[in-house]
């Protein structure tokens, strides 16, 4: 055979393996903690992680942001470990020691060779438990923060994030805000304020401890109930083990355009949606194969339009950003400049495309078997098996979610997807949020008629040292 | 000095040959997960560009994914993504990767992609799909460089650390005019030079039987003709130091000053090269390090602080250093304390605790890395590239781990100098930048 011959005859797929999620014992201490313990053999590397039920979306307004600088501030030093003691203890056992925040939760983390994996438990029960909040180093977080803020200003890509949120959800929604705390509500966070964040989550009926790895010859229960057995105890009072989720009010009920000037920018940062979905929604796996035609896929509906036959970007997506309560749906994008309303245009036609007619068996075909056959990829360590199952704790999702997955996935109709796509996108209330050169873009948008148009000239970069003034 | 117990890194067997046609053929079982990553470096990047052709090598990159003799444009991800698989290709200085990671039953389909772009790119070549990906590229390079704070920063230390002449010295993105004047025979004329067999490391790492991985590449690859003269670069070897400081002040539309370090250093490859990775880590490797504790955490006139050895070939490599200065702090204050603290590193020796403690994180990072089965097969090509030594993969960890503090000391003293040290210092403008409208920009 020739080479072309050869090269002719594309190849097909042989068997497939068989793959399941792997399989997880389940405890509970007496204080009701929960752990979770994952046995993946050959894994030297085990990851841990404390979670609980306790995210920046259950603060507060006028505290905004602390849960998050708590979270950072835990790590800068602890009763037993002051200071950067606490960071070269973790070094000492060769473990990346991380405590981190989220909308909707708060993590501790550690990842430690198995045969650390004890120590690395105390230090992990250490910092969650005995955090010291000093006054110099929350007031430095502070200010690292408020300077983050400056940079924020001055970067389309961050700057439009927030102005889309704050534009979609009513301000007495959490996700309104910056989950890392703004301008106004920095300042407050005090070491006490911390500690009150840090009390309300010492709770064992919202945390768990997900840990996975070669467990080969360890007895987790144990090891975790020696580190943790008291976690818990001296938090405040706990009545409900389950959280509300935050209030998701839209704030737009019709097309709105909301333009940002950034003086001389060349490209136009772009997210266009409104308030989605949250993560525990009757329809998630439709949700899930209609993101992914619209734009989840390398060759989605939108990149093959703005990307592949436009060349207006360097890509685009879309999807639904799902939380405890209902997150974002946004396309999202940056374009050049002159290209602002073009894609504006064809991101609108390809949101009415999705509702209005039939996908085709192939994109079905497509998206389909790509979530499917992708969902092995996804679970090949430790560090992604244990974010998976801390999601499903914090989602209140049952045991069987991932492992009924691809079933569910593979049963996803073309008239399920229209469905889901009529029910959870609404053309008829969009926000387009645009960070961008107004000069340049400014008469054109308006004469594009998306919607009424705002446009919002601020200080680009805005002036610095009011935040390190304050700090001295 | 008390080292941690060592983890027993796992041990990555593998075989290495060629083909008739010189394709090197890397392969290495492992059936923990069922999946495979296929990874093929082409010993060619940025730094084979000719003058007026910056940016080729990564537009050409861009090319390989709009079709081939037998695959449509865009059905090379199409096929992956349907397949449950992943996949990219990215070009830096000194080589071009492709990559796929699939269930271990689709390594067929991974392999023919692979092969048909290999041997019939050319016949799918076509205007609209170069100027279609041109204009990509330079929305990347509005994304990525133009349209962020402090974005040409990497460029700008490049481009001093490099004489003009040196192929190290451009940006791997190139130039808008440059891109504009990429024409079809530059893109045939490439893909004729460098895109051959005798040019490329394959590497299949996962869930495979060795022996039919084998069959299939002989099947889809070992037609594929050699190419007859692959052209070398010459002679770029570099003075070991740079010889006098550069300085340049940037005003850009920035809230904080930010400065910027760059120095010449050893290749990659070079065991000093290993010292100053473990060097990079005591001296900026998170909350414990000694810039953070000093300019960060002590004295409060940093935002944040980093080092990012930059490990190339052919000539130098080089070391990166930020440090963003605090409002209403003195930018020469933090310049000088940086440079301190890497100036020391060349005259006390760092403590035993110091090397303990980045010793146990960079293994368990080597460790977190080697999971993963992309990982392990980029990693096999790359050391069969650039090293012409696959197995350094099983010793890396090793390399790091004898680094000792008088070898940290010595490439501290011969790098981390006054004359060997570029500063770009990036400042806010001082007009309001609200008064800047059109052409009256700062520059």
């Amino acid at each position: 055979m020739t080479l072309d011959e050869i090269l002719a005859a594309r190849p097909s797929p042989g068997q497939p393996r068989t793959y399941d999620f792997p399989r997880f014992e389940r405890t509970e201490l007496a204080s009701g903690l929960r752990v979770l313990a994952v046995s993946l053999p050959g894994r030297p590397l085990v990851s841990a992680s404390l979670v609980v039920r306790r995210g920046a979306g259950d603060e507060p307004a006028d505290v905004a942001g602390a849960t998050i600088l708590a979270a950072r501030a835990m790590t800068e030093g602890t009763r037993r470990y002051p200071g950067v003691e606490l960071i070269e203890a973790a070094e000492r056992l060769g473990a990346t020691l991380h405590v981190d925040a989220s909308w909707d939760a708060f993590a501790a983390s550690v990842d430690v060779a198995a045969s650390r994996l004890g120590a690395a438990l105390e230090l992990l029960a250490e910092v969650a438990q005995r955090p010291t909040f000093s006054d110099p180093d929350v007031a430095r977080l502070r200010d690292e923060r408020l300077n983050d803020l400056l940079q924020v200003r001055a970067d389309p890509r961050r700057r439009v994030e927030q102005a889309f949120a704050s534009t979609i959800y009513t301000a007495d929604s959490p996700y309104a805000r910056p989950a890392a705390g703004s301008e106004e509500t920095v300042p407050r966070l005090t070491p006490d304020v911390l500690r009150s964040v840090h009390a309300s989550v010492l709770d064992p009926g919202r945390a768990a401890v997900v840990i996975g790895g070669d467990l080969t010859g360890l007895d987790v229960p144990t090891m975790v109930k020696a580190a943790l057995g008291s976690f818990g105890e001296g938090g405040g009072d706990h009545v409900a083990s389950t959280t509300p989720a935050p209030p998701t009010v839209p704030a737009v009920d019709r097309p709105i355009v909301r333009l940002y000037h950034h003086p001389g920018s060349v490209q136009t940062e772009l997210r266009i949606g409104h308030v989605g979905l949250p993560r525990r929604v009757s329809d998630f796996h439709a949700v899930q194969v209609m993101g992914a035609i619209l734009g989840g896929l390398f060759n989605s509906r939108l990149q093959m339009k703005l990307r592949e036959e436009k060349g207006y970007t360097y890509g685009v997506g879309a999807g639904f950003d799902m939380r405890r309560g209902a997150g974002p749906f946004s396309v999202r994008t940056a374009v050049q400049t002159a290209a602002t309303v073009p894609a504006i245009a064809d991101s609108l036609a390809e949101l009415r495309r999705i509702r209005e007619t039939e996908v085709a068996v192939a994109e079905l075909a497509a998206a389909r078997d790509y979530l499917v056959g992708v969902f092995p990829l996804r679970f090949e360590t430790p560090g992604a098996v244990v974010a998976a199952l801390a999601g499903l704790f914090v989602n209140e999702l049952p045991d069987d979610e991932l492992a009924r997955y691809r079933r569910e996935v593979e049963a996803v109709t073309i008239e399920g997807i229209q469905r889901a796509a009529q029910d959870h996108i609404h053309p008829d209330r969009l926000a387009i949020v645009a960070v961008g050169d107004a000069e340049a873009v400014e008469a054109e948008l308006r004469s594009a008629g998306f919607g009424e148009l705002e446009v919002i000239r601020e200080e680009v970069p805005p002036e610095a040292g009011e935040a390190g003034e304050g700090s001295e | 000095m008390e080292d941690l117990d060592r983890m027993t890194a796992p041990h990555v067997r593998f075989t290495d040959e060629r083909l008739a046609n010189r394709l090197r053929l890397i392969v290495s079982e492992d059936h923990l997960a069922p999946v495979v990553a296929v990874c093929i470096w082409y010993d060619v990047g940025s730094r084979h560009e000719v003058p007026g052709k910056t940016g080729f090598a990564h537009l050409f990159e861009h090319v390989m994914f709009q079709g081939s003799g037998h695959v449509a444009k865009a059905e090379h991800m199409a096929l992956v993504q349907a397949a449950g698989g992943a996949a990219n290709g990215t070009t830096f200085l000194y080589r071009t990767n492709y990559f796929e990671t699939v269930p271990s039953h689709q390594l067929e389909l991974a392999l023919w992609l692979e092969a048909d772009r290999m041997a019939t790119l050319l016949d799918a070549l076509n205007q609209e799909n170069l100027d279609n990906q041109r204009d990509v590229v330079k929305n990347e390079k509005r994304s990525s460089y133009d349209n962020r704070p402090y974005g040409a920063w990497f460029h700008k230390l490049q481009g001093h650390l490099f004489p003009p002449e040196h192929p190290n010295h451009h940006p791997t993105i190139g130039s808008m005019d440059d891109l504009d004047a990429a024409s079809l025979d530059d893109v045939s004329t490439f893909f004729r030079t460098y895109y051959a067999p005798n040019n490329a490391v394959l590497s299949i790492v996962g869930d495979v039987d060795a022996t039919q991985a084998r069959a299939w590449v002989e099947r889809y690859f070992g037609e594929i003709p050699a190419s007859p003269a692959i052209p070398s670069l010459g002679d770029v070897s570099l003075p070991p130091i740079l010889g006098a400081e550069k300085r340049e002040v940037v005003v850009d539309r920035v809230p904080l000053p930010r400065h910027f370090f760059g120095f010449r250093a050893p290749v990659l490859g070079d065991p000093r090269f290993d010292a100053l990775e473990v060097a990079a880590q005591i001296l900026a490797g998170g909350k414990g390090s000694r810039l953070h504790r000093r300019l960060v955490r002590v004295e409060r006139i940093a935002q944040d602080v980093a080092i990012y050895p930059v490990g190339l070939v052919g000539g130098a490599s080089m070391v990166a250093g930020q440090a963003t200065v605090r409002p209403g702090v003195d930018p020469a204050v933090v310049e000088r304390a940086f440079e301190e603290e890497l100036e020391r590193l060349g005259r006390e020796p760092v403590t035993d605790d110091e090397l303990v403690r980045a010793r146990g994180l960079i293994e368990t990072y080597e460790l977190e890395a080697l999971q993963r089965v992309d990982e392990r097969a980029d990693r096999l090509s790359m050391f069969a590239t650039v090293f012409d030594d696959p197995d350094v993969i099983n010793r890396q960890l090793d390399r790091y781990l004898a680094v000792g503090a008088a070898e940290i000391q010595a490439v501290a003293a011969e790098v981390f100098r006054p004359d060997n040290r570029v500063v770009v210092t990036y400042v806010p403008a001082t007009e309001p930048a609200a008064a800047t409208g059109g052409e009256e920009t700062a520059a």
